[in-house]
């Protein structure tokens, strides 16, 4: 008998096995909707991971949901806060989503690179993409003449923003020109008050901001050509084109007087809140550089942001040779090759110049809209129509250059050289030679 | 909803279905003749557990050698390259390198030297006030470091001069008129780092604290007396009585809180991110692995971690045979 109870045993042991495995499968949001593979059906569940959050991932669901219920498919929302980090190990452990949405094109490329991700040229209609896409941007994901990825939203990098009140009571002009803005900064340094505000800090990814700085002056001065060799490093950090850059931000950030706390300060400054003092009487600075996601919650304190079209001035980044601006957006890039609801989920965020009404107003979500013919209208307030029409009539677009830079250069090295640089800790020929180093050889 | 439950269930199955596997093992070698039932049943309860340390341990590590010597992205071999390169760069050998081992040096040592002073004072102190005060010391220790981290970020916060300083430390220089001081950019001699190992002590003192004052007060009186009537001082009877018969605990807690060190990541990733000269071995590795994407270099530095490591947890499990035979 004793050999029965054995057998019995180990077939409930087998059983409880075979139940947890199901079970812990299934939690795992419908292993098959786990895409990175060729699927000729059309999935119910369609799986979108990206990397913003709050607010934003509200404003994306309002727009994507009333449409997706009424074709009858679901989205499987992953939202992953360190998406970097995520989509790596998602990649190499074979459970990509069905779409990502890469904030930054240099990793989408790094894994087109690796051929995970499919080729959109044949997937979407990129005739009718490139005439309603803002110029400029659709190249920033090519690799090997195919596209990888579209824009879903767009965000604006190249914006100045002031005090309207205390702009008006000092009766300065704002700049239109690079010069025009140095002879500013000067003239209010002369006055015993300080102009700028800048922060650079940014927990992990301190340096950004100062990154941004650089590409926006080697965009405006050297121009959108020499950028995009820049980017791609057949000009180098070296090169006398890109130093100026460098000058004219050590002109500007390094000065001393320049910049509220002094340059070191630069650095420890949070750049979130860094523009607050500017609204305190008497003003703490005079100017401020920043994308347009600082219209948001939690950058301008509230008050201000409540009464936003009338207490902030914003104005497009002064011009040099060039009126280029700098911007991003999220990229929407394609894992599941062939199946029908994911193409057209795909389709819908990508080639609709309607997409995202919901995630752009009223609420102000600083949602804006890649798609020149998109209703302006629907922007909750008139800043973000003023932005829009700046990145709408400029004459071109190009995507963060550290965005589109190697991962190890463009949220390595150039990050830490930027902060090395404005502490003083670095002088400008190490800096740029270090960060020329780091860049990855093939 | 659907998770907890998940959750639940894999807790449950799991440990059950540990204890069915185990039943169902015994059962089966008890039906063996009687000679080899002795024979094969310590192999079979050691068995699973040997399996899964191999599986989820060791298989891991031999893969992390194999890679290390791989490229970037682990699709060819390179030799030995990773190891020259990084051992050849400047910024790996004098940063993260040299600042690992200052904190080797300075951390452990202090936070023996630490635990033992308030172990030994607050062993004279009327049991109330002792217990408060080694409550209190040893309070961090149910702190997360990440959030230890955060917290004394804003101890050293620096704040435009002219706003209102939120760090504590500025603050108090903002009541003396005295500028604000970015504190964590101070990289000349290291002084940023001195000041992010002022966490890590913070946070351990206490769990040094509480070994070393169990080991202090097993300490039979009849020792200290006789010091006392041979006629020993304070001093005399701390070092050469106290301390001879403590050491076996001072080692323990200086290993591991030395291993503790080597592996350091947190305190330094949301402190200072590496930035201004205060990179560590674990931030390096992180920052390859995940913003660089070199599995190579990655796993060069993790193989050089773990080579730096077996002589410390060799000499510990020598440490403890040696005291075990001794008792």
């Amino acid at each position: 008998m004793r050999g029965l109870t054995v057998t019995k045993v180990a077939a409930v042991a087998g059983s409880v096995t075979l139940l947890t495995t199901g079970c812990l499968s299934s939690g795992s949001s419908s292993s098959d909707a786990g895409g990175g593979s060729t699927s000729g059906g059309a999935k119910k569940t369609v799986q979108i991971m990206f990397g913003f959050g709050g607010d934003q991932t509200q404003g994306f669901k309002d727009s994507l949901d009333p449409w997706a219920k009424q074709n009858g498919i679901k989205i499987d929302y992953v939202q992953a806060s360190s998406f970097d980090t995520l989509i790596r190990s998602k990649v190499a452990g074979n459970a990509a989503p069905d779409i990502a949405l890469f904030p930054q094109p240099g990793l989408l490329k790094d894994i087109a690179g690796q051929k995970k991700l499919q080729p959109l040229d044949d997937v979407l209609d990129m005739a009718k993409l490139k005439a309603s896409i803002v110029p400029g941007f659709l190249d920033a994901a090519a690799v090997d003449g195919k596209t990888y990825g579209v824009p879903v939203s767009m965000n604006i990098k190249s914006l100045l923003w002031y005090d309207k009140a205390s702009f008006k009571k000092a009766g300065y002009q704002v700049p239109k020109t690079i010069d025009e803005m140095v002879t500013l900064t000067d003239k209010i340094r002369a006055t015993g008050t300080t102009p700028w505000c800048i922060g650079l800090e940014s927990g992990a990814a301190t340096g950004w901001p100062g990154t941004d700085w650089i590409e926006e002056l080697v965009l405006k001065q050297a121009g959108p050509e020499v950028y995009d060799k820049w980017v791609n490093h057949e000009v180098k950090f070296s090169d006398p084109q890109i130093k100026a850059a460098f000058d004219t931000y050590a002109k500007i950030a390094l000065t001393n007087g320049n910049v509220l706390g002094g340059p070191k300060s630069i650095v420890s400054t949070a750049f979130s809140t860094a523009a607050n003092p500017m609204f305190k009487t008497p003003p703490g600075c005079y100017l401020h550089k920043q994308g347009n996601f600082i219209t948001q919650k939690g950058f301008f304190p509230e008050d201000v942001r409540g009464d936003i079209d009338n207490k902030v001035g914003v104005a497009p980044f002064p011009k040099g040779t060039s009126d280029t601006v700098e911007g991003g957006g999220d990229m929407a890039a394609l894992f599941t090759k062939g199946d029908s609801n994911v193409t057209k989920v795909l389709k819908y965020i990508t080639e609709d110049p309607t997409f995202g009404a919901a995630w752009a107003g009223p609420l102000d979500r600083g949602f804006l809209s890649p798609h020149k013919d998109f209703d302006v209208s629907k922007y909750g307030n008139e800043t973000a129509r003023t932005i829009a029409k700046i990145a709408y009539t400029a004459s071109g677009i190009r995507f963060d250059g550290s965005d589109s830079m190697p991962g190890k250069v463009g949220a390595g090295s150039f990050w830490k050289g930027m902060v090395a640089y404005t502490s003083g800790q670095q002088d400008q020929a190490t800096t740029l030679k270090q960060i020329d180093d780091s860049w990855p050889t093939k | 909803m659907i998770k907890v439950v998940n959750a639940l269930l894999a807790i449950l199955s799991g440990v059950l279905g540990a204890l069915l596997l185990y039943y169902v093992l015994n059962k089966v070698v008890e039906r063996l003749p009687n000679k080899w039932e002795d024979r094969v049943k310590p192999y079979v309860f050691v068995g699973p557990a040997v399996v899964v340390i191999g599986f989820f341990l060791i298989y891991p590590a031999i893969r992390t050698v194999v890679l290390s010597l791989a490229n970037s992205d682990s699709t060819a071999f390179v030799g030995l390259k990773n190891y020259t390169d990084l051992l050849g760069s400047s910024d790996f050998v004098q940063g993260a390198l040299f600042n690992t081992l200052l904190w080797m040096i300075v951390v452990p040592a202090v936070t023996v030297a630490f635990g033992l002073g308030v172990a030994v004072l607050a062993d004279r102190l009327q049991p109330r006030a002792e217990k408060l005060a080694k409550s209190l010391i040893f309070l961090p220790m149910a702190i997360s470091m990440v959030g230890a981290a955060t917290i004394w970020r804003f101890v050293y916060e620096a704040r435009p001069a002219g706003t209102p300083q939120i760090g504590l430390l500025n603050a108090v220089l903002a009541k003396f008129g005295i500028d604000p001081v970015a504190w964590l950019q101070l990289s000349q001699a290291h002084v940023n780092s001195l000041l992010l190992m002022v966490i890590m002590i913070w946070a351990q003192v206490g769990f040094s604290m509480v070994l070393l004052s169990a080991a202090v007060k097993g300490v039979p009186d009849d020792t200290i007396e006789a010091g006392r009537i041979d006629g020993a001082g304070e001093r005399t009877i701390f070092f050469r009585i106290i301390v001879p018969q403590i050491w076996p605990t001072v080692i323990t807690v200086f290993i591991t809180v030395l291993i503790g060190v080597m592996k350091l990541f947190d305190i330094v990733y949301v402190t200072t991110g590496g930035n201004f000269n205060t990179e560590v071995i674990g931030v390096r590795f992180f920052t390859e692995l995940f913003t660089n994407g070199d599995n190579g270099y990655a796993a060069a530095i993790v193989v050089m971690l773990m080579i730096a490591i077996i002589p410390v947890l060799v000499y510990q499990v020598r440490h403890f045979r040696m005291q075990e035979e001794s008792r």
